[in-house]
């Protein structure tokens, strides 16, 4: 157990203080002196559980996984089927049978898109997605739609910034075959209503992909709460390692799903010359290669540090935070906040005579880490009719001083741009 | 960790605010324009060449960009207006190599106008924002 834990089970409320000196980065590197790192929706530092379960996972278990029958072989080979069953309980999945580990959130919807989806689609067929997805959920679905002749249909936004389903009465029309959507968008962090969109759509039997890459380091994901078909996340960004994500699916969608990688653990038997090869079952048939035991195992300690910190508490943290920073950077004169006020973790703004580049680059001299950019989400930036927002996104390890630093930042770069020039 | 060597010195702010040779209509009447743009961030910069035989007689610009992107071509119109193609040409050259390469040693440093650009040279994430404009500087000069 960390210190950080420890110290924080009498209370109700993280400590990010006691948190962040589970993290070696921000507690001790050179380039970490005076760091406030808001820029968690791209990526999160690891803490210390996780670089020891990689670095102990390579000094005292590390072997082939699947494929030897020897003592260290079926040691690593536990470990990694163990870091499977760690993610199930955590997602809530009914078997660890159902989680295929990844690169990426990223490489784990490209399956879907081209393994399952692409197969079964038709020319006139329908896919949707919504108008504020990463590029990640956008152009796997614009490519194979182009490919069949099929349509990509969008999900638009209302005029509160909320997904406009009740106006998007196609939605769950009898040529859509499948519903792709963020869990939380990466722009402006509020939380889709990804429950009653689920059972509606399993009402008219459309399996929904649900991306939670933003969502899974700061909300409880359950599958069967949530009823989705298919999951995505990767571990970079819920303090695990980078290099493996996951991908959930519901047994008989993960039984029609193709490979689309083919190669050594996949295969039960290999066909001769044009003869037709057997794919193995379950999880292994997407997982051609050697499999990535020190992500694995990484990912399962990222998994116990945020369940030793308590997913609740974690929750609550993040989005006292961001309600605080709202406020502050809402006060700011010419700022324009454009995540609608229920944003969790993620605040998304422009200030008026300052490029968001601009922006970014002052508060970085000040030492506050934040992103500039269209954050690979170009269809939204478009609707929303501007180029570039700067975001700020919050994790366990941020506190009040962070949120201090990043609004006398911007305060800042307000004077070095005033609308009025002296 | 407040950095003292401030991207933002007086200059690059001055033509921000107040860029030179910046036109907020089509340069229509411009012998060659080219435009440069940067998905990435939005930014779009058209440059306009008015031609006196093989002099830029003058060089103006539109567009949209951060501070360190208008800073650049206003001064990069300062500095070109008046010159030889073959001049620009030299002086595209040593802008891509002064920004591209490490510490640019051994490179003749740029014009004194230019200095203030030389800040820019510490963020390899902003060269894209000043090479915007000399991009489709060169552009056009390959039309000339």
């Amino acid at each position: 157990m960390t210190a950080a834990v420890q110290n924080s089970m009498a209370a109700d409320r993280l400590d990010p203080v006691q948190v962040k000196r589970d993290f070696p980065l921000l507690r001790d590197a050179p380039l970490a002196r005076g760091l406030h790192y808001l820029d968690n929706a791209a990526t999160t530092h690891k803490p210390q559980a996780v670089i020891d379960a990689i670095s102990d996972c390579y000094a005292q278990a590390y072997g082939p996984i699947h494929r030897g029958l020897y003592p260290l072989a079926e040691a690593a080979t536990a470990r990694y089927e163990q870091s499977r069953q760690t993610l199930a309980e955590f997602i809530g999945a009914e078997s660890p049978d159902r989680l295929v580990f990844t690169r990426s959130a990223t490489e784990a919807i490209n399956m879907v898109a081209g393994g399952w989806a692409l197969p079964r689609l038709q020319p006139g067929d329908r896919i949707w997605v919504s108008r504020m997805e990463h590029h990640a959920n956008y152009l796997p679905w614009q490519r194979i739609c182009q490919q069949r002749g099929a349509e990509l249909g969008i999900i638009e936004l209302d005029e509160d910034g909320r997904l406009d389903i009740a106006g998007t009465p196609e939605l769950f029309g009898s040529r859509t075959r499948l519903i792709a959507v963020c869990h939380v968008s990466n722009v402006l962090g509020m939380e889709n209503p990804i429950q009653p969109l689920c059972a509606e759509a399993r009402a008219n039997a459309i399996p929904v992909l649900v991306d939670a890459a933003q969502s899974v380091a700061h909300l409880t994901l359950d599958v069967a709460a949530l009823g989705c078909d298919f999951l995505t996340f990767s571990a970079h960004k819920m303090y695990g390692p980078t290099g493996i994500g996951l991908l959930y699916a519901r047994e008989q969608y993960l039984a029609e799903m193709q490979p689309l990688l083919l190669g050594g653990g996949m295969v039960d038997e290999v066909g001769e010359g044009n003869a037709p090869s057997r794919w193995s079952d379950g999880p292994a048939r997407f997982e051609a290669g050697s499999p990535n035991l020190p992500g694995a195992a990484g990912f399962a300690a990222a998994v116990g540090y945020l369940d030793g910190l308590d997913r609740e508490r974690v929750h609550r943290h993040v989005e006292a935070l961001t309600r605080v920073a709202a406020m502050s950077l809402g006060a700011l004169p010419g700022l324009r906040l454009l995540s609608p006020p229920e944003s969790s973790a993620i605040l998304s703004f422009t200030m008026e005579g300052v490029h968001p580049h601009d922006l970014a680059q002052i508060a970085g001299e000040r030492g506050v880490a934040i992103r500039a950019g269209h954050h690979c989400a170009q269809p939204l930036l478009r609707h929303l009719g501007i180029v570039a927002t700067a975001r700020a996104s919050f994790g366990v390890y941020n506190d009040q001083d962070d949120v201090n630093a990043l609004v006398a930042a911007l305060d800042a770069a307000g004077r070095v741009f005033p609308l009025e020039p002296s | 960790m407040i950095v003292d060597h401030s991207l933002y010195k007086d200059t690059l702010l001055r033509h921000y605010r107040q860029p030179h040779n910046k036109c907020d209509s089509e340069l229509k009447d411009a012998d060659i324009v080219r435009r440069g743009a940067n998905p990435r961030c939005g930014d779009e910069i058209e440059v306009g060449l008015y031609l006196d035989g093989e002099v830029l007689r003058e060089v103006k610009f539109r567009g949209r960009g951060c501070s360190v992107c208008i800073a650049s071509s206003s001064m990069m119109t300062e500095a070109v207006s008046g010159q030889r193609a073959d001049d620009a040409r030299h002086l595209c050259e040593d802008m891509q190599h002064w920004f591209q390469q490490g510490d640019g040693e051994g490179l003749a440093a740029p014009p004194a106008d230019l200095q203030a650009l030389a800040a820019v040279r510490a963020y390899p994430a902003r060269r894209r924002c000043v090479l915007l404009s000399w991009e489709a500087l060169a552009d056009a000069l390959d039309a000339v």
